[in-house]
């Protein structure tokens, strides 16, 4: 299993490597400043600095690129992080609640909800949270949270009319803690609901298989109430199932993640990867190629760390399969 | 058809008339109205698309001049609504859906195309070939599927709808290859197949004849939900406004991108965001739904 897992993370590393090789020569070739020069000799210092870490300091325009990414990282991090919770609070409840009244009205309920939930694209979502409960002047919404920005970080002259919106302060400590929470609540919702809806499905499907064990008939027959059976047995055999799949689903939140972030301003990872991309540029085109592959080898590495841990996670939880 | 007419013989019950395969998958699709009443819709929504620019006057040349960013009027003419510049709201919205849709069915189309014949030869072939194709397949897949498209953007731009289509459908093949290869794989070794091996059949033969007609559920099921990801990845894109600008090709996506926009920017009003979003919302669920129906229908008959 451990074999198996390696070679699955050198596989993707090489697939990475290749990948980011490819877009540094299209890039290279394309766009200015490094257009014109030769683009092997190029690659070829983009690769010396590598391992000296220096393709990922200096960029060819923006001066420090690895504070600019890390920073627009963490900040997508911080939403993953948020999601991730609002999806694990919300999904268990909606499953179990689910599976417990299979057949009846509120399941019934309850899966066409999650089901319109997960057909809704996030982007739409987002911009439905944001009217609705962001505060736009003039707009019909409820004005309850900041439409865009991070904490402390207004997005002036972005479209936003900033006469009657003030910018709060980022605070220190647990307040800027509670700033930031604050700021990302409308995003990591918006991201989240999709997800909640395709977890608890999961979770509803699993627990309902899990019921019909052997196992579960015993438990019933010791005289356990149905509640405990449920919470008891049931769901922490459901969650082999659950806990993988909700891991795998990380790498998708990552890419839901980018137009999300860029809806609500929030400076992200999605933000950042716009900026660089030469769109709605006039005159002379120019990228700065060492920012981008360094974007886009995070990027890669969020991916391939989600998949390689959801299938550890599957061997870790699941007796059968370390057995192997 | 000899594979499915093999697992018709032994899957069909006494109670059950002896029907070809496509038949009874057929009769199971029919027999769920959710699924029926899905692909209706569907048919609906797509021929008004289709057939919009034949009945409906060309958007960019409607402008009523007082009638600006204006709320529904239900009895009058603008049942949606207007924009900033006072162009009716259901009018465009059957543009974005005549553009949005003839993209997301050719891009569903190519994808799959391109899928089935690389997904196949991996499967069919094995060896370096089908590592070749794989392995290139997952490099698609190191980046999330929008940073890739968004990348490969950069070198069409500006992209209008059509290269939209392409760059599209070629990079999303890989999901119909990926349940395809596995398909061929396992039918690669069925004994009908070895039988039309011993008879002298060429590959080709082989291939087109033997394997990809017994695959063809899994093919129909991958494509529909493939067709549900078009879609979102399309909207998702022109959403972003790195396409062609509205003006020019409205889709859905763009819309909905004008509606966010104008709503922070000039306070545009919701009903220039309902249209659309709602448009784009009723044909993802009932691809969803038409999908799992079709999944449940073609699903291979177990032995009772």
């Amino acid at each position: 299993m451990a074999g198996f897992l390696l070679r699955r993370l050198v596989l993707g590393l090489v697939a990475m490597f290749a990948a980011m090789s490819l877009g540094f020569y299209y890039f290279a070739s394309k766009f200015y400043p490094l257009r014109g020069t030769s683009t092997a000799h190029a690659y070829w210092l983009w690769l010396k600095g590598i391992p000296t870490g220096q393709s990922f300091t200096q960029g060819l325009i923006y001066p420090h690129i690895f504070s600019m990414v890390m920073a627009a990282f963490g900040r997508t991090m911080a939403l993953l992080a948020l999601t991730l919770v609002i999806v694990v609070v919300i999904s268990i409840p909606v499953g179990l609640i689910s599976a417990a009244n299979r057949g009846k009205p509120i399941d019934f309920t309850l899966r066409i909800g999650t089901y319109v939930a997960w057909a809704v694209p996030g982007f739409v979502v987002a911009i439905v949270l944001q009217d609705g409960f962001g505060r736009i002047p003039g707009g019909w919404g409820v004005p309850w949270f900041p439409p865009v920005g991070w904490a402390g970080n207004c997005p002036s002259g972005q479209g936003v009319d900033l006469h009657n919106f003030q910018c709060p302060a980022a605070g220190h400590g647990l307040t800027h803690v509670g700033e930031v929470i604050y700021h990302l609540t409308l995003p990591a919702l918006a991201l989240a609901l999709g997800f909640i809806a395709v977890n608890a499905r999961y979770l509803r499907n699993s627990l309902i298989d899990t019921l019909d064990a052997p196992y579960i008939t015993v438990a019933r027959g010791k005289g356990l109430t149905e509640r405990a059976v449920l919470q008891r047995h049931a769901l922490k055999n459901a969650f082999v199932t659950f806990v993988p799949a909700l891991v795998s689903g990380l790498g998708l939140i990552f890419g839901a993640a980018l137009v999300v972030d860029y809806i609500f301003k929030l400076g992200g990872v999605g933000s950042l990867f716009l900026t660089l991309l030469p769109y709605n540029s006039d005159g002379i085109i120019q990228v700065d190629a060492y920012a981008l592959m360094f974007l886009l080898l995070i990027s890669a590495c969020v991916m391939i760390v989600a998949s390689s841990l959801s299938e550890a996670l599957v061997a870790w939880l699941d007796p059968r399969v370390r057995a192997d | 058809m000899s594979g499915v007419a093999e697992q018709a013989g032994t899957a069909t019950t006494r109670s059950e008339p002896r029907r070809s395969g496509r038949r009874r998958a057929w009769h199971r699709l029919l027999q769920q109205p959710v699924a029926v009443c899905a692909g209706v819709i569907l048919v609906v929504v797509f021929a008004a698309g289709a057939l919009a620019p034949r009945f409906v006057p060309n958007p960019h040349t409607v402008y009523i001049g007082k009638w600006q960013n204006h709320a529904p009027v239900l009895s009058g003419w603008h049942v949606l609504g207007t924009d900033q510049l006072g162009r009716d709201m259901l009018v465009r919205m059957l543009y974005g859906l005549h553009y949005s849709e003839q993209s997301a069915l050719l891009a569903t189309l190519l994808a799959s195309v391109v899928g089935i014949l690389l997904g196949g030869i991996a499967g069919y072939r094995g060896g370096w070939l089908d590592s070749l194709i794989m392995r290139f397949g997952d490099m698609l897949g190191v980046f999330p599927a929008l940073m890739f498209l968004l990348l490969a953007y950069t070198y069409f731009l500006p992209v209008t709808v059509t290269k939209a289509t392409l760059i599209i459908g070629f990079f999303l093949w890989i999901q119909v290859a990926r349940v395809v290869r596995a398909e061929i794989a396992s039918l690669r070794e069925r004994e009908f197949v070895h039988a039309a091996q011993s008879l002298g059949a060429s590959d080709r033969r082989i291939f087109f004849r033997h394997l990809l007609p017994n695959a063809g559920s899994t093919i129909i099921v991958a494509t529909t939900s493939l067709l549900g990801m078009v879609i979102i990845v399309e909207a998702t894109l022109e959403f972003l406004n790195v396409g062609v600008p509205s003006a020019v090709e409205p889709t859905l996506g763009n819309l909905i991108g004008d509606a966010q926009s104008g709503s922070l920017a000039y306070g545009l009003g919701w009903w220039t965001l309902v249209g659309p979003a709602g448009l784009l919302i009723l044909i993802l669920v009932c691809v969803n739904l038409l999908g799992d129906g079709l999944a449940e229908a073609l699903r291979p008959a177990r032995p009772r």
